[in-house]
């Protein structure tokens, strides 16, 4: 039988490599496209080339009678279906019908019109082609300013306004702060349309199977058992009957947490045409057609004592929102309103959010969702005020910080911060970049009509989604971890990885709780035939929320091995570690291997024990967690071009216990690499008719490695109580910690100039026209 | 991204090929610009003549005082080439400039200057370089100067049929500095701006100087006023300025969303100047 | 998008003027145009084929003749589209003598949508001026082949 095998160490806070990488780097992944079924069909979606029309007919004749083509469908078919799923709810909220494919009208440049069904998918691009419709085209509006501009084209007609909701937030006495305040600052501040980019399009396989009155759905989701629930009610078909398998997914930064309209579709077309079929999205129509990020134009206003104490915020968000509501579209910029007083004490905020409708994708969650665009509005204004006052930017920072006596810290928008030491990070950012030298040398640059800039940010962030009641579907996660007869391991949770390094993270710990070998233990996710039900990988809490479901599971796990071991050791007095069950007494012991191996022969079960070795636990969080850090770029700005180059990238974050520094790196260095990207590069444009000019990576900038600085990733740990792991989330902190310090930096290199503020992208033609304009 | 069908054929020999391109077939290299516009269905070509497997247009040669290079000679070909790079030094680091490590190792020197596209890397290196092509068709065959090659945006005097054949540039005199500074858009890598200057002093003064423009205009073009200016000067640092601020005078400049016109003619300036002196820099 | 530009042409305002109000001219001037057939006074349905290097395009449309103040000035108003997108221009055409020539001044707005506009962003400026150089350049040889 098994022999013993002692462990020699623990795993939690190693370096450890990601398991999921060998079938990654050697391409042997199963995505999507990947799949491949007897008897598949292809499908291709026809879509608007305007952003607003009316449609007087569509004509499916020659595209139906294309040899290979065996069926099209449109939005007559298909008006049964759905509606696409809004999960957010606001009061007042305006909630469009959002058919999956349109019906007498279509509402932004993308919108699906057609389905066409062949044998191929070259077959079904062709037919594709062929399919005639007789648009009448309508002004559209393209720009959340303008849509609420009186006059302007109405996205959807019942609602001549363009409004789809207001939202009021208010906490603690906000006129009388602003009436005691010795100054006031104000700045409208930007947060651009982005477009997501995940490196895997997304992408769906229907596969139903009229005998078995089953329905087995692959797609590249983030949340693949909301999905089974929600397209179940969609296609009007018993959730028991619908699979839903998120195979490997090639990335999702948010726009695959989110039902499509696709995915009702393509089965209902496998159900109509009784075969297989699959859609696998091109890059234009992902960036057309999957939701974007941000879209913010926010007004500010911070009330402040002369000392540089904050007394309060004023904030008016206009939400882009789209031509529809997403899963979560509404429910995106009330996270920012959360978050809006940042990591200071002030208890005096008023936010109000404009919610408009524009003839563009929708936007909902991307990376950070909704924290960027606070943190990036308060992390400004700090330095606007800071400039004011002419006081150093650290300096007002620390003065304003929660500090670390004072959690757990309620906020004024009700939220409960959790732990933290917020000037812990700041100061050591500081003291990575020697930070009086660093201001010493760009005082001397300076003499010389050098630009260089220090900027730095000091973000928040919420995390750890989160306690259900303030969840649109449950914040709760699930964990069944169930070890086999041989001892090996297998944890099964209802989070769903797709590059976060859970299948790494989650080992680790079952395999120091048990006490076994990393490679004894598999974890499993994103099949809702194999895992139990679980909400989903989103919002930096997959190993807060999942991974402590893992942690409870395998306490569950735990006491049953040892109740078997002293069975078996015939001993009451017994202890577990290392994987072995030992008698206290005489040091006997008894392998988890044997104790599997006995717990399912049950030639003899303890009292009141069941025979095998499995555990369920589903976790229900009693708050989120709130992360934190400092971030400190330096820029050199080519005076004679405008271009930026970034010096330096200093990331102290604090995301609580560090289960794996090596894959927490790696969410630092992406979450950055998409902070940069908005901060300088990237930005979705729509012309004035609703047109997606930025429609290809030929003109959309997602950052390269050869544009991304080395960044100098460092951290402090202030463990939360809200989990036993003491995790917090990081997989959006870089993003959030990003963009404010990077625009701090560039507006810092440009104050000489009298430059107090920039919108982003910051391009190099943005500020050599500032620079230009200094000199006249 | 699924493009209509089309016809494919890997001709054997350079004849079969220019048969079948009489014919009105595409001819097909790297395919590093016809592939993507496939893809979208921009382009819809019947048929495909895929040049890339001909050994008579692979080829990097010395040849009497200039360097020929067959048309199907990849970027990364040209920017690793011992000839080129010891020869005609401007082109192979022009070459590193395109686009990214795949484009480089799939695309070719002809099918990039047969595309033209007015924003490409290799015209400025090839007018400064005042090199030629050599256009090859059925019956025939013909040599032009690559300022007659370039006429407009995606056009070029190539005549329906022909193909070319190979690029023919003049071996460096020793002594000659040079240097290729680019404006890469961020997003595509094409160049925003991009300058090929040449230049080589005799008894302390500047004796020629070559300047070639790319991204700024509907085709790239030498900046001949700008290279007077430069001619009999020691090359001072306000001789630059004013020489590089001639560099797009009369030059009806692009817009698009990436630069403006005159973002596109301010850094035109900028880089011109920073092109000839590090051009300077490196001459004898 | 802006369009703005001139260009000259060398016989009189009263003769390029006239020209381009002629169906024949203008279907032998449109760079591509392969038919214009009258559908109401001053307006015509066109079919031309775009070719511009690879790229390769059957568009239909329309071209309308509106605000005619011979010699001097008229707007003209081109719309297409095809599989691979839409353009529609409108732009006011001014004629002016030159060195007993005429320069024609054109300044109006274009509008691009469908594949073209998402992924030629960076090519509609030097394209649109490319088209626009043609249209002149035939509307020259058109006029010196009906000497």
């Amino acid at each position: 039988m098994a022999t013993t095998i002692t462990k020699p160490e623990t795993l939690v806070g190693k370096r450890i490599r990601r398991r999921e990488d060998p079938r990654l780097i050697t391409g042997t992944a199963t995505y999507v496209d990947d799949i491949k079924m007897p008897g598949m069909h292809y499908a291709t979606i026809v879509r608007s080339p305007h952003a607003a029309a009316r449609i007087r007919s569509i004509n499916t004749k020659k595209a139906a009678a294309h040899k290979g083509v065996i069926a099209v469908f449109t939005g007559k078919d298909t008006q049964k279906v759905g509606p696409v799923p809004c999960g957010a709810s606001l009061p007042g909220l305006r909630v469009p019908h959002h058919h999956i494919l349109a019906m007498d009208r279509v509402y932004f440049a993308g919108h699906p019109v057609a389905v066409v069904v062949a044998t191929d998918r070259y077959v079904a691009a062709d037919a594709a082609d062929l399919i005639e419709v007789d648009w009448d085209v309508l002004p559209a509006v393209a720009d959340p300013e303008k849509a609420l501009a009186k006059g302007a084209p109405a996205v959807h007609p019942e609602w001549p306004d363009n409004v789809a909701f207001n939202y009021h937030q208010e906490g603690g006495n906000v006129e009388k702060a602003f009436s005691e305040a010795d100054v006031v600052v104000k700045q409208r501040i930007t947060s651009q349309r982005l477009i997501p980019t995940a490196m895997e399009t997304r992408g769906v396989v229907a596969d139903w199977r009229p005998a078995d009155r089953q329905l087995n759905l692959y797609s590249s989701t983030q949340i693949p058992h909301l999905m089974r629930t929600l397209v179940a009610q969609m296609l009007g078909l018993e959730e028991n009957r619908l699979r839903v398998v998120a195979p490997e997914v090639g990335g999702g930064f948010g726009s695959k947490l989110n039902v499509y309209a696709e995915e009702a579709l393509m089965g209902f077309v496998a159900m109509k045409i009784q075969q297989p079929v699959k859609w696998i999205e091109s890059r234009r129509e992902n960036f057309l057609c999957t939701i974007h990020g941000r879209g913010h134009v926010d007004h500010y206003e911070v009330a402040a004592k002369r000392d540089g104490t904050i007394l309060g915020i004023k904030l008016h968000i206009i939400q882009d929102l789209g031509a529809y509501h997403q899963l979560l579209t509404p429910a995106i910029p009330t996270l920012s309103v959360l978050m809006m007083p940042g990591l200071y004490k002030t208890q005096n905020v008023r936010a109000d959010i404009v919610g408009v409708f524009t003839n563009c994708v929708p936007t909902d969650a991307y990376r950070g969702a909704g924290r960027p665009e606070a943190t990036h509005g308060i992390e400004r204004m700090v330095d606007v005020l800071a400039a004011e006052l002419k006081m150093d930017p650290a300096e007002i920072r620390l003065k304003n910080f929660v500090t670390k006596e004072q959690f757990p810290f309620p906020t004024a928008t009700g939220l409960t911060y959790d732990s933290g030491d917020y000037a812990a990070p700041l100061k050591k950012a500081l003291d990575i970049v020697d930070y009086q030298n660093l201001r010493n040398e760009q005082a001397q640059a300076r003499k010389q009509g050098k630009l260089m800039g220090i900027g730095m940010s000091t973000y928040g962030e919420i995390c750890a989604f989160g306690p259900s009641p303030a969840t649109p579907a449950g914040g709760w996660e699930s964990a069944t971890v169930k070890i086999d007869p041989t001892g090996k391991v297998t944890v099964m949770t209802g989070a769903s990885p797709h590059g976060q390094g859970e299948e790494t993270t989650f080992a680790q710990i079952a395999a120091d709780e048990l006490g076994v070998n990393i490679d004894d233990i598999l974890v499993l996710h994103g099949d809702t035939a194999v895992v139990q039900y679980g909400i989903g990988t989103f919002g930096s809490r997959s190993t807060a929320v999942g991974g402590t479901a893992v942690y409870f599971a395998l306490q569950d796990l735990k006491a049953k091995i040892k109740k078997f071991g002293a069975m078996l050791l015939g001993s009451d007095d017994v202890s577990f570690s290392g994987g072995q069950v030992i008698c206290n007494k005489t040091g006997k012991s008894k392998s988890i291997q044997e104790i599997a191996a006995a717990s399912y022969r049950a030639m003899k079960l303890p009292p009141n024990t069941e025979p095998g070795l499995i555990s369920t636990h589903f976790w229900e969080p009693p708050n989120f967690t709130f992360p934190f850090g400092a971030h400190i770029v330096v820029t050199d700005v080519d005076r004679d071009t405008g271009a930026v180059a970034v010096r330096r990238y200093v990331a102290v974050d604090d995301c609580g216990n560090i289960l794996n520094p090596l894959i927490v790196d790696g969410q630092i260095h992406g979450g950055v690499a998409q902070g940069l990207g908005q901060a300088l590069w990237e930005q979705a444009v729509y012309d004035d008719n609703g047109q997606l000019v930025t429609g290809e990576l030929m003109d959309y900038a997602v950052p390269k490695a050869h544009m991304m600085p080395r960044i100098e990733s460092d951290h402090t740990t202030t463990p939360t109580s809200v989990n036993p792991l003491g995790v917090k989330g990081v997989g959006e902190a870089g993003t959030i910690g990003c963009s404010p310090a990077v625009v701090n930096s560039v507006v810092d290199a440009l104050a000489p100039l009298g430059v107090k503020h920039l919108d982003m992208p910051m391009t190099p033609e943005t500020i050599w026209k500032l620079i230009a304009r200094s000199k006249s | 991204m699924i493009p209509q069908a089309f016809d494919y054929t890997a001709p054997k020999s350079l004849d079969e090929a220019l048969g079948l391109l009489a014919k009105g077939a595409k001819p097909l290299a790297g395919g590093m610009s016809l592939i993507p516009m496939m893809k979208l269905r921009l382009a819809a070509p019947d048929h495909l003549v895929d040049l890339r497997r001909l050994k008579d247009l692979n080829y990097i040669r010395e040849q009497g005082a200039a360097v020929h290079i067959g048309a199907t000679a990849t970027h990364y070909d040209v920017e690793n080439s011992a000839v080129v790079r010891g020869k005609c030094p401007l082109l192979a680091e022009t070459a590193a400039h395109i686009g990214d490590v795949q484009v480089r190792n799939m695309g070719t020197i002809g099918g990039s200057i047969a595309h033209n596209d007015p924003s490409a890397d290799y015209p400025a290196a090839l007018q400064a370089l005042e090199a030629k092509v050599v256009l090859k068709g059925a019956k025939s065959e013909r040599t032009v100067s690559v300022a007659d090659f370039f006429v407009d945006t995606f056009t070029t005097a190539l005549e329906p049929g022909e193909i070319i054949r190979e690029v023919i540039v003049p071996v460096e005199d020793s002594g000659t500095g040079t240097s290729y500074q680019k404006v890469a858009q961020p997003a595509s890598g094409f160049a925003i701006v991009g300058i090929a200057v040449r230049v080589r002093k005799s008894g302390g003064k500047i004796g020629m100087a070559r300047i070639g423009v790319t991204g700024l205009a509907n085709r790239s073009y030498r900046a001949a006023a700008a290279e007077k200016a430069l001619e009999g000067k020691a090359g001072s640092a306000t001789e630059i300025q004013n020489a590089a601020s001639l560099v797009a005078e009369r030059v009806d400049v692009n817009s698009d969303l990436h630069a403006s016109a005159d973002y596109r003619r301010h850094l035109a300036v900028v880089y011109a100047a920073r092109a000839l002196m590090a051009a300077l820099a490196r001459s004898a | 998008m802006k369009i703005a530009g001139s260009y000259t042409v060398p016989f009189p305002p009263e003769r390029a003027y006239e020209m381009m109000q002629d169906p024949d001219v203008l279907a032998r001037s449109i760079p591509g145009c392969e038919s214009l057939e009258k559908i109401g006074e001053n307006e015509y349905r066109m079919k031309m084929k775009m070719v511009l290097a690879s790229l390769s395009g059957a568009f239909e449309g329309k071209v309308r003749l509106a605000d005619q103040k011979p010699p001097s000035s008229f707007r003209m108003v081109v719309e297409g589209s095809g599989k691979i997108g839409f353009v529609k221009g409108d732009g006011l055409l001014t004629l002016t003598p030159k060195d007993g020539g005429t320069e024609v001044a054109y300044d109006g707005d274009a509008q691009v949508g469908g594949t073209m506009a998402a992924v030629g962003q960076r090519l509609i400026d030097a394209t649109a001026k490319m088209m626009i150089k043609r249209f002149f350049e035939n509307l020259r040889s058109v006029e010196v082949s009906s000497r």
